[in-house]
């Protein structure tokens, strides 16, 4: 039984820092260590490590938030760029599409009128005609995933 | 100005990458962000490293900060991320494995303060640091947490991605450890 109470005691010690304990618990643990001088001493040296713990300083070295500012400047600077990029290129592409989407017939007409005068079957004149209309997207496709590619990495290695 | 409220602006100036916001977090933040670095990763250098590589994940991972948090806590687990992903690429190991990286890493470095006082804050601080630096990471972690940032368990559950019963049988482990570390530590 008294060991028990040793056990509690030594329990709610650790307790009370870490999670907290009830009001009653308390009450019985400042009771249990005014009698117990076994339970008192690591109750008093966790007391004692905790107001260390909360003292102790880790000097800052100078010039630390000057130099974080200023690797945060670079690095806005450099998304402002990219994203500016991001957007003439998208602006680019909406433009291109637009425009090949209005051309279209006439390319058409252009293709098959080439096709009948070189004497070509159908078909590969209107193949011609789908690799001019979906070789600009493919090659800016290939393009995109080539750059995302290598700022992924560059975002890897950093 | 409410908490919620002034999260929930900072939530929208990180979206904006405002730069006066973060040159302002950056000067309030800096003591506590290195110290746990410091306490993380067991080495100045290398924790002032991290510090400006954690705020440049800050500022593009803004967006990410929803202001329902506290904004420490969002911040300590970007920079544990950040130590994690160094130690990974240095060797195949966690966090876990992290301890005794440096020798001292924590001591009082020459410089600054005037040689009197650096003495003396050695002197009075060199038993608990001695301590800490043999604790392992992760229980220095949640000590600094819990007892110098004053995080609720729950927070620090976020900050170190694990469940409650983690943290709370780290927080005991760490207390026990580092009171018997301090008694042997004793004259």
């Amino acid at each position: 039984m008294n060991d028990d109470r040793h056990a509690t005691a030594e329990r709610l010690i650790l307790q009370e820092q870490v999670e907290g304990i009830s009001a009653e618990e308390r009450q019985w643990l400042s009771r249990h260590l005014e009698q117990c001088a076994d339970c008192a001493l690591p109750a008093r040296r966790t007391a004692e490590a905790l107001r260390s713990l909360r003292a102790v300083s880790i000097p800052l070295p100078a010039g630390l938030a000057d130099r974080a500012q200023l690797r945060v400047y670079w690095r806005a600077e450099e998304l402002e760029e990219r994203t500016r990029e991001a957007w003439t290129m998208w602006i680019a592409c909406g433009i291109a599409w637009i425009l090949g989407l209005l051309t279209a017939p006439l390319v058409w007409r252009g293709f098959e009128w080439v096709g009948g005068l070189a004497g070509l079957p159908s078909l590969v004149w209107q193949t011609g005609f789908v690799v001019w209309w979906t070789a600009p997207a493919l090659v800016a496709a290939i393009v995109l995933i080539a750059r995302f590619g290598a700022a992924g990495q560059r975002e890897q290695m950093r | 100005m409410p908490i919620e409220e002034e999260r929930r602006a900072l939530a929208r100036g990180l979206r904006r990458r405002d730069p006066e916001l973060l040159d302002g977090l950056i000067e309030r933040y800096q003591y506590r962000l290195f110290r746990y670095l410091v306490y993380l990763c067991g080495n100045r250098e290398t924790a002032e490293d991290l510090f400006q590589e954690t705020w440049v994940r800050v500022l593009d991972r803004g967006h990410q900060y929803d202001g329902k948090s506290k904004f420490e806590t969002w911040l300590f687990s970007i920079a544990r991320h950040l130590v994690i992903d160094l130690h990974r690429r240095k060797r195949p190991q966690s966090l876990e494995a992290l301890t005794e990286a440096e020798e001292n890493p924590m001591q009082v470095p020459a410089g600054g303060a005037s040689a009197l006082d650096l003495a003396a804050a050695q002197e009075a601080e060199a038993g608990l640091l001695e301590s800490l630096n043999r604790l392992p990471a992760i229980l220095r972690e949640v000590l600094l947490l819990r007892f110098q940032e004053d995080l609720k368990l729950e927070e620090i559950a976020v900050v170190i991605a694990a469940p409650m019963g983690t943290v709370k049988s780290r927080l005991y482990r760490g207390l026990e450890q580092l009171r018997e570390l301090l008694e042997g530590a004793k004259p």
